[in-house]
């Protein structure tokens, strides 16, 4: 075959490909590129917040009580309903729907007062008996909210009055307030159908529209809270966090929740407004204390002495957040505040690993994965670190949609994950013996006794102390290592106020931000 | 009509291998949704509520009769029904891929046509870089350097897809510039003979113009090649999409399909795989009756 001879027709298009992509490019772009570096498209209304909300992507769920994997469901039930409390500035409990609970003397019946002035959307009026359906209904789904009222007796329960609310607790629990601040979303008695929308809820603001993206919502004027400064929200569902970053940056949206750590500071530069949630959070090293050779405190010890925490919290979180004392809840109000910061200290580790047999040195498995930002370089710059005292750690990563089902709870050493949540739930979840997710073990008899007998003391004051000694302990002879915990960062538009501080389910109410003045 | 058995077969296969290679993955739905958070007891009593608890071919043809007579089944992630969720998020994908395509298929032809060491070079690199690289490449240089678009694509709620183009202008280029350096690749060859062949040569000759040379000559030769070439570069554009709606903010069929992936969602992944699986087996049987047509002319 020979080459044929190049002629006229074979010159035009090579002028053509180039000329396409421009004048596509430019066509498609030109009538709108002034409106996307400044404060997003003409005619955005200034009593609208746009948000981009963290996502764990894929379908929306519309179930207020199953699993609100994304952060995204959890923001569109809280506009939508009325929880029963929430969390306040420091953590503890502030009325929303329950305006009052109170015990009797045994601590395990409690008389909880809902408001009378919140109505459902449909005009039915918000009562007891809807409160404790959605309860019961969320006791049913423990499976998939974390157990997450598995301190009461929902079938003993009931509903005297349209306002009050009688919790039977299956042992004394001081802490009701507590309990009632995550997910109790309030829908009307009977609801069966949740997999049509979200159902008629009483919250600050009802979903009128959207797509699978976005849900739009309007102010429900007739709410009994503070005025929401917005007429309309829009929320965003965005898995990946450069792209929250970008949109806030581009003029798309008003507030982008947890953006990644290099994105910070250029937003800061340009002039938009960061809102940093210390405490938000953890790559906590999980060594399970049943297990060889973790099962020896000593070597627990060693390893919490062996580590470098400034190290690990300038590479994994780029130093936005701060140093870890292996207190698994440093943000919860009951957290002990005075205890010294651990140093490294490799002379006392090697001691104590000498102490415990292992002066030759010990391998292990230090199981990671990427489900989140950073985990398997806090497996990797860690393994480094427990070289010089003779735990030769080998890193191995694991896939982040199994890792959940297969290391977690499982595996004797590995990167865990924990985020902006408070003790008493982290006790629930991972610190109750014989519970799938007791993922150190940790079975102390009396520890347990001991923290049984904080919760049935009704003094606010001398219960906070006796649950700040128990998380000293687990500090202290437990199976976490907190080496860091990383700031979250939400980005905002200039003018943008009311980003509320609060980690983790507190994080998910933005009803009262207020939106960008117009430009 | 053998071809067209032939088409379904295909896609019934495809939907059989989908399933399987769903269900291999380590893990289930309820496992992965647990996250390690319950005991066995209660793992078996969700599984068995959800239906995971029968045997592989048992779901396959419960799937498929379901879809036969209508009902593809709902989400084991968020029980809402696969059709509204698919219905929800095609327009945005439909609307990448049929840009795309609009965007690629001139650009493939321009490409095979051009001769020159230097053109197959960018048509390989073109075909090789990775999607994630071009769209990262095409932001930065449109987006941040010569700020034309927005650097996400956060289409605007409950109007259509196209309504702010500006916005379309990087997926659909992300998409678009391999797909078009693939296809142009694949055809230079085809292209070349034919351009050489004596009729093509002497047409050129006695001064024909280009544009009826390629009509009338070139064209109908090269057709068929093109044709399952298009086909099987639109299968790659719907693969695109998994990359470019997570890079860009949108919610389509391509995020959907990456999140039911790593959910276990098998009702979700199905519906999807086999809409991405329709598209290639309807143009290569297109392409197909096309090339017999051709044959049978001559």
């Amino acid at each position: 075959m020979t080459a044929p001879p190049i002629s006229p027709p074979n010159r035009r298009p090579r002028r053509f490909v180039v000329t396409a992509l421009v004048v596509t490019a430019l066509a498609l772009s030109g009538c709108s590129a002034g409106g996307t570096s400044t404060g997003g498209p003409a005619g955005t209304p200034s009593d609208t917040l746009r948000y981009a909300a963290p996502s764990a992507g894929g379908a929306a769920t519309n179930d207020p009580h199953g699993l609100l994997a994304g952060e995204s469901d959890i923001v569109r039930m809280a506009l939508t309903y009325d929880v029963l409390t929430v969390p306040g500035p420091d953590g503890s409990p502030e009325p929303r729907l329950a305006t009052e609970w109170t015990p009797d003397d045994t601590l395990t019946r409690w008389t909880v007062s809902l408001r009378g002035d919140a109505a459902f959307s449909d005009g039915r009026p918000v009562t007891a008996a809807d409160a404790l359906f959605s309860l019961r209904r969320m006791g049913e789904k423990a499976a998939e909210n974390f157990g997450r009222l598995a301190m009461f007796d929902l079938a003993a329960s009931s509903a005297p009055d349209p306002t009050t609310l009688l919790l039977v607790t299956t042992t004394p629990y001081a802490e009701v307030g507590t309990a009632l601040m995550g997910a109790t979303f309030v829908v009307p008695d009977a609801t069966t159908d949740f997999g049509a929308g979200l159902v008629p809820g009483s919250g600050p603001f009802r979903p009128t529209g959207g797509d699978a993206q976005t849900t739009v919502f309007e102010r429900n004027d007739g709410w009994w809270g503070p005025p929401p400064p917005s007429r309309v929200i829009e929320v965003r569902a965005i898995a990946d966090p450069a792209a929250r970053a970008q949109a806030v940056q581009s003029g798309e949206v008003d507030l982008a929740g947890s953006v990644p750590a290099v994105a910070v500071a250029p937003a800061e530069a340009a002039g938009f407004t960061v809102a940093r949630k210390p405490g938000a959070t953890m790559y906590p090293v999980v060594m399970r204390t049943d297990t060889a050779p973790f099962d020896d405190p000593r070597v627990r010890e060693a390893v919490k002495l062996a580590t470098d925490r400034r190290q690990l919290l300038d590479t994994v979180f780029l130093g936005q957040g701060e140093l870890g004392n292996d207190l698994i809840t440093p943000t919860d109000p009951s957290s002990p505040q005075n205890l010294p910061q651990r140093t490294p200290d490799l002379e006392g580790a090697r001691a104590l690993m000498t102490e415990a047999g292992l002066a030759g040195g010990v391998d292990v498995t230090l199981h990671t994965t990427t489900a989140y930002p950073g985990m398997d370089t806090a497996a990797t710059l860690l393994a480094q670190q427990l070289a010089p005292i003779g735990i030769r750690a080998a890193v191995q990563v694991g896939p982040p949609d199994t890792y959940f089902v297969d290391v977690y709870g499982t595996e004797p050493f590995y990167v865990s994950f924990l985020g902006g949540i408070p003790f008493l739930d982290v006790v629930r979840v991972a610190l109750t013996p014989g519970s799938p997710t007791n993922e150190t073990a940790w079975a102390d008899p009396a520890w347990n006794a001991d923290l049984a007998s904080a919760l049935a003391d009704p003094d606010a004051a001398t219960r906070a102390g006796r649950l700040g000694d128990l998380q000293t302990t687990l500090r202290d002879e437990g199976g976490y290592l907190v080496w860091g915990v990383g700031d979250r960062v939400d980005l905002a538009a200039p003018g943008v106020s009311g980003v509320s501080p609060a980690i983790g389910f507190g994080a998910g109410f933005v009803d009262q931000v207020t939106p960008p003045s117009p430009s | 009509m053998g071809a067209l058995l032939r088409a379904v077969a295909l896609v019934l296969v495809a939907s059989v291998a989908v399933f399987a290679a769903t269900a291999l993955l380590p893990a289930d739905a309820v496992a992965v949704r647990s996250g390690g958070r319950v005991d066995g007891e209660q793992l078996a009593q969700l599984r068995a509520a959800a239906g995971l608890d029968r045997p592989i071919v048992a779901r396959y043809l419960d799937w498929l009769g379901g879809l036969l007579t209508g009902d593809p089944g709902s989400s084991l992630v968020s029980g809402r029904p696969v059709a509204e969720l698919v219905g929800q998020r095609a327009p945005v994908s439909v609307v990448l891929v049929v840009g795309a395509l609009v965007l690629a298929v001139p650009l493939a032809a321009a490409l095979a046509r051009t001769r020159g060491p230097a053109v197959g070079v960018l048509v390989v690199a073109g075909a090789a870089l990775p999607p994630v690289v071009v769209g990262v490449g095409l932001a930065a240089l449109l987006s941040g350097a010569w700020q034309l678009v927005p650097p996400v694509s956060l289409l605007p709620a409950g109007r259509p897809p196209w309504s702010r183009p500006e916005l379309l202008v990087l997926p659909v280029l992300t998409l678009a510039l391999p797909t078009a350096a693939y296809a142009g690749g694949q055809l230079r060859g085809t292209v070349a003979d034919v351009v050489a062949r004596p009729f093509v040569r002497d047409a050129v000759l006695r001064g024909m113009p280009p544009t009826a040379v390629a009509l009338r000559y070139v064209g109908p030769l090269v057709a068929g090649p093109a044709l399952r070439v298009l086909a099987v570069s639109a299968g790659s554009l719907v693969a695109g999409t998994t990359v470019v709606e997570t890079l860009f903010g949108m919610s389509g069929l391509g995020e959907l399909l990456v999140a039911a992936v790593r959910a276990r969602d098998v009702p979700v992944v199905q519906v999807v795989a086999l809409l991405a699986a329709v598209v290639v087996v309807a143009g290569l049987l297109f392409a197909d009756l096309v090339a017999t047509r051709n044959e049978r002319d001559r």
